[in-house]
């Protein structure tokens, strides 16, 4: 898709910063208010898709988004192994307490979720965007 | 005799964990290691040996917990008795040695394949060490899984080799469906006894009396001896061993002589003190034992590659291994296992070292390298002694004592047959066993060279392939050291060292156990001396007794005919699905649309509910909401009637964007979000895919397929609708809402996982478990995406 059209370009500037902002913002709240690791993850495939649709898709397939997948996947299983470390059930949520933050450790596993969301997801838009008509 | 006290050690991880290490160190360094990838895993070796050595006294026992999945009692329990100990330290002990060959063995290898190799291997070791130590029968069964996986990739590690391939891949199915079936027997056991733990079945008396009363019981044991006789290569499971000698010789020392083909009678010394009472016991492992053995014994005597007489005469000792158990001679059997590991080990290592010199495995090609080969002839005579039972080595005791062991055995007497074809049928194997030794060693090493394509060895230094002589330490250094443990032990037996060593590996502990270098006349020794008669005669004879037709061989090969009912498999699989997903998604569709109001309408009907019992009013909807009603009505006539794609796919976001408004109306912001998201997304996709699309179909719209798919959607949309709206009812509302119950997962997720958002700590915390399902399938629908569509261009790139 070569559209490129300047003002989804001039609009694209602006929206996937703050999009990614918005993510950023969901993703932290989601333990109390509305969002999570899943919405944040989706709403940063949509800044990717939006940037593939403004620019082409030759920067999104610089990047070998079925890895971001995998690495995702590493920290959510990862994050349930640690527990066990220290003599707790497998997937155990923990606090971590780094001074005046608290820190559950779903945290991280969250953090996997929205990795793997993004990875799967750009993986599929780059991929098909590469397809040849 | 009083149980030996139990001490916390966080020892035994650390030994666990030392093999992983080096397996995840190797593979994540790859190639940037260069040799000293083997040099890693010998050293985690030895490191695990050291730790496993400096364990407290023989007499006590080393355990480690970690609740695992504490809600079906499944622990990460480790825990070493001497049993355990003993065989973790025969996995690791021989493990250091191997790896230090294989350092030198491998090196000519193609270098783009060791990091796999050393990977495999290094996690090989570590799980047989959790075999070893395992006290949570499902741990077991997880180290049991993985060292299928793992001794799949060691076997098929020349994977260009088409032969290579074909061994890796019977043994991985041979011995990985034993390990579901073992799976299975373990999970009756724990449904019967209320534990995964081994010693708190065996170390209860009432535990173990309800477990042999129960009618599971010799269902739960026939489960686990498939997953044994697969494991370790009895009969009718024992053809995969011969196979599998397409691996590197270190592979066939380490996993098809010392260790791997030893977790079945590893398991069935840790069942015996469960399982040892029940009726059906000693004649089953009893006669599969003594067929493996004598066919091992009778295959053995006639093959002349090195690696597969080592295989079968393996096979038979193995079987001898089932058939001690089968009697309940625990001790018997943790020596024999020693004894075996010590000698067929270096007799691998020292058949690798004629490989790599001559050229060839075949004995009517080899004879007369005592002279270029002296060390490895060394190591070669003294364990060829020991396999064949000649004083001073170890093989001698062990064989006095097990005559002794089946002559005194009460239930040796009770087998069908009696005592006297159970002692006829060892003493025959044994004197098999024995000229199969004298037959390697000395056809190997006496005699003249007999082939002329075999070079002097400076003539191939000259050509510049010496590769016999590699850098690294000297290939003689580990069967030597092997062989070397056999006579040691040997002439301790002088001593009382090996009696009590005996005694002290067992997994059972019942008489006092005795064996002695100085043999006591009586029938054991007479036994012994007429076996070794008999077994020279063999050996002389043996040009004549080879041409003896083959009673055992027939038309139908077990590896064959297991070969052709996977090959069968695959194809009524392939007509099963070809039936099944014949790819028409409006098939698929109708079937999951249809499948939904059957299961929901049969939970209706069973609880007596029906539409009497809607209390909800239409009145009760805001007029916005009734509004946005109206507009979903239609949107979905727009979608139904659409004439191109790209209407219907405009008017099924609008559809899915005026759901989420209704979430608006209804205060749900979690799912609002999540629902505008998703349409957003799969607008994207849709607008991606259209142009891959075929044409629009034109559709009759009075067609009895059309007819069908309407009567479809009505079923569908009824059924749910009362659904819904049911769950509105009061008292269902509470009974069924586990999240608004008190104690339920509002509360739960505040107190435990200590968010507000009680959607998100559902997800991330208290169903974890379930994520991480989700997940996975998520990144593999990725992955499978990625591959199909890159193989697709791939293709038509080609074309």
């Amino acid at each position: 898709m070569n559209a490129e059209s300047p003002i989804l370009r001039t609009v694209a500037r602006y929206a996937i910063p703050l999009t990614m902002l918005v993510a950023l913002r969901i993703f932290f709240q989601g333990h109390d208010l509305p969002g999570g690791g899943f919405i944040a993850g989706v709403l940063l495939a949509a800044a990717g898709a939006i940037h593939l649709l403004a620019s082409g898709v030759g920067g999104a397939a610089r990047v070998r988004w079925w890895r971001v997948a995998v690495l995702g996947l590493l920290v959510s299983v990862s994050n349930g192994i640690w527990p066990m470390l220290l003599g707790h059930p497998y997937m155990d949520n923990e606090f971590l307490h780094l001074g005046p933050i608290h820190l559950p450790t779903a945290t991280f596993f969250d953090l996997g979720v929205m990795l793997i969301v993004v990875g799967t997801l750009m993986t599929i838009f780059v991929e098909l965007s590469l397809e040849k008509r | 005799m009083a149980p030996p006290p139990t001490i916390a050690s966080n020892v035994l991880p650390a030994a666990l964990a030392l093999p992983f290490a080096a397996a995840a160190l190797v593979a994540l360094l790859g190639r940037r290691l260069g040799r000293s990838a083997g040099w890693i895993v010998a050293a985690a070796a030895a490191g695990s040996s050291l730790l496993l050595l400096g364990l407290p006294g023989h007499d006590a026992v080393s355990s480690f917990r970690v609740p695992w999945l504490p809600e079906i009692g499944v622990e990460f329990a480790l825990r070493a008795d001497p049993f355990g100990r003993f065989f973790a330290l025969l996995v690791s002990g021989v493990g250091f040695f191997v790896a230090l060959y294989a350092i030198s063995y491998m090196a000519d290898d193609d270098e783009r394949r060791m990091p796999r190799f050393w990977g495999a291997l290094a996690a090989f070791m570590g799980a047989m060490l959790g075999i070893a130590l395992s006290d949570d029968m499902l741990l077991l069964f997880l180290f049991w899984e993985i060292t299928s996986l793992s001794s799949f990739l060691l076997i098929g590690h020349h994977d260009d080799e088409p032969a290579a391939r074909a061994g890796a891949l019977l043994a991985l199915q041979v011995t990985a469906l034993g390990g579901l079936v073992l799976a299975l027997g373990v999970l009756l056991v724990a449904q019967v006894t209320g534990t995964f733990s081994m010693s708190a079945i065996g170390g209860d008396p009432a535990r173990v009396r309800a477990l042999l009363d129960s009618p599971l019981a010799p269902v739960a044991l026939g489960c686990i001896l498939v997953g044994v006789f697969t494991k370790s290569a009895q009969f009718p499971f024992h053809f995969w061993l011969p196979r599998a000698m397409v691996a590197p010789t270190p592979v066939s020392a380490y996993l098809h002589a010392a260790t791997m083909v030893k977790a079945g009678p590893f398991l069935l010394g840790r069942m015996l003190p469960v399982f040892g009472s029940l009726p059906m016991w000693t004649p089953v492992l009893a006669s599969v034992g003594l067929v493996t053995m004598l066919l091992g014994a009778w295959k053995a005597f006639r093959e002349t590659d090195l690696k597969a007489i080592l295989a079968r005469t393996t096979g038979s000792t193995l079987g001898l291994l089932t058939l001690l158990y089968g009697f309940g001679a625990a001790e018997q059997d943790a020596l024999q296992m020693l004894n075996h590991a010590l000698y067929k080990g270096a007799l691998f290592l020292v058949a690798g070292i004629v490989d790599h010199h001559a050229h060839t495995r075949d004995l009517r090609r080899l004879g007369g390298l005592r002279r270029e080969l002296p060390l490895p002839f060394l190591a070669a005579v003294l364990a060829g002694l020991s396999m064949a039972g000649v004083p001073p080595l170890l093989g001698f005791l062990v064989k006095e004592s097990f005559y002794e062991e089946l002559l005194h055995n009460e239930a040796v007497s009770g087998f069908a047959g009696g005592r006297a074809l159970v002692v006829f049928a060892c003493v025959l194997a044994n004197v098999f066993v024995a000229a199969v030794a004298a037959k390697f060693v000395l056809g190997t090493f006496l005699g003249e060279r007999r082939d002329a394509a075999h070079q002097a060895p400076g003539q191939a230094a000259r050509e510049g392939h010496d590769d016999h002589r590699p850098s690294g330490p000297p290939l003689w250094i580990s069967p030597l050291a092997l062989a070397t443990g056999a006579l040691a032990l040997g002439l301790l037996g002088a001593t009382d060292f090996t009696s009590h060593l005996a005694g002290a590996i067992a997994s059972r502990r019942a008489n006092p156990f005795h064996v002695s270098l100085v043999p006591s006349p009586g029938l054991p020794l007479w036994l012994s001396m007429a076996g070794m008669a008999a077994a020279v005669a063999l050996y002389l004879a043996r040009g004549r007794v080879e041409r003896i037709p083959d009673l055992a061989e027939s038309h139908h090969r077990p590896d064959r005919l297991w070969e052709r009912m996977v090959a069968s498999l695959a194809v009524l699989g392939e007509d099963v699905s070809m039936r099944w997903q014949n790819g028409s998604l409006r098939r698929y569709l109708a079937a999951t649309l249809l499948s939904v109001p059957v299961l929901a309408g049969w939970a209706l009907f069973r609880a007596g509910l029906s539409h009497r019992d809607v209390v909800v009013s239409l009145s009760e909807l805001p007029w916005f909401g009734l509004f946005l009603c109206v507009l979903l009505g239609i949107a979905t006539m727009i979608a139904v009637t659409a004439t191109t794609r790209l209407q219907a796919s405009i008017a099924t976001t609008t559809i899915g964007f005026l759901v989420s408004m209704l979430f608006v109306v209804y205060r749900s912001p979690d799912i609002l979000l999540t629902q505008i998201l998703i349409e957003t997304v799969s607008t994207i996709f849709v607008l991606l895919v259209l142009l891959f699309m075929p044409a629009f179909p034109r559709r009759d719209m009075s067609g009895p397929a059309h007819l069908g798919a309407i009567a479809v959607a009505t079923v569908f949309s009824l059924v749910l609708t009362l659904l819904l709206l049911l769950s509105m009812t009061p008292g269902l509302r509470e009974e069924a809402n586990i999240a608004v119950r008190p104690g339920g997962l509002l509360s739960l997720a505040l107190e435990k996982g200590g968010g507000a958002n009680a959607v998100n700590v559902i997800i991330v915390d208290i169903r974890s478990l379930d994520t991480n399902g989700e997940i996975t399938v998520l990144v593999a629908v990725g992955l499978c995406v990625y591959a199909l569509l890159r193989a697709r261009r791939a293709r038509g790139a080609g074309a």
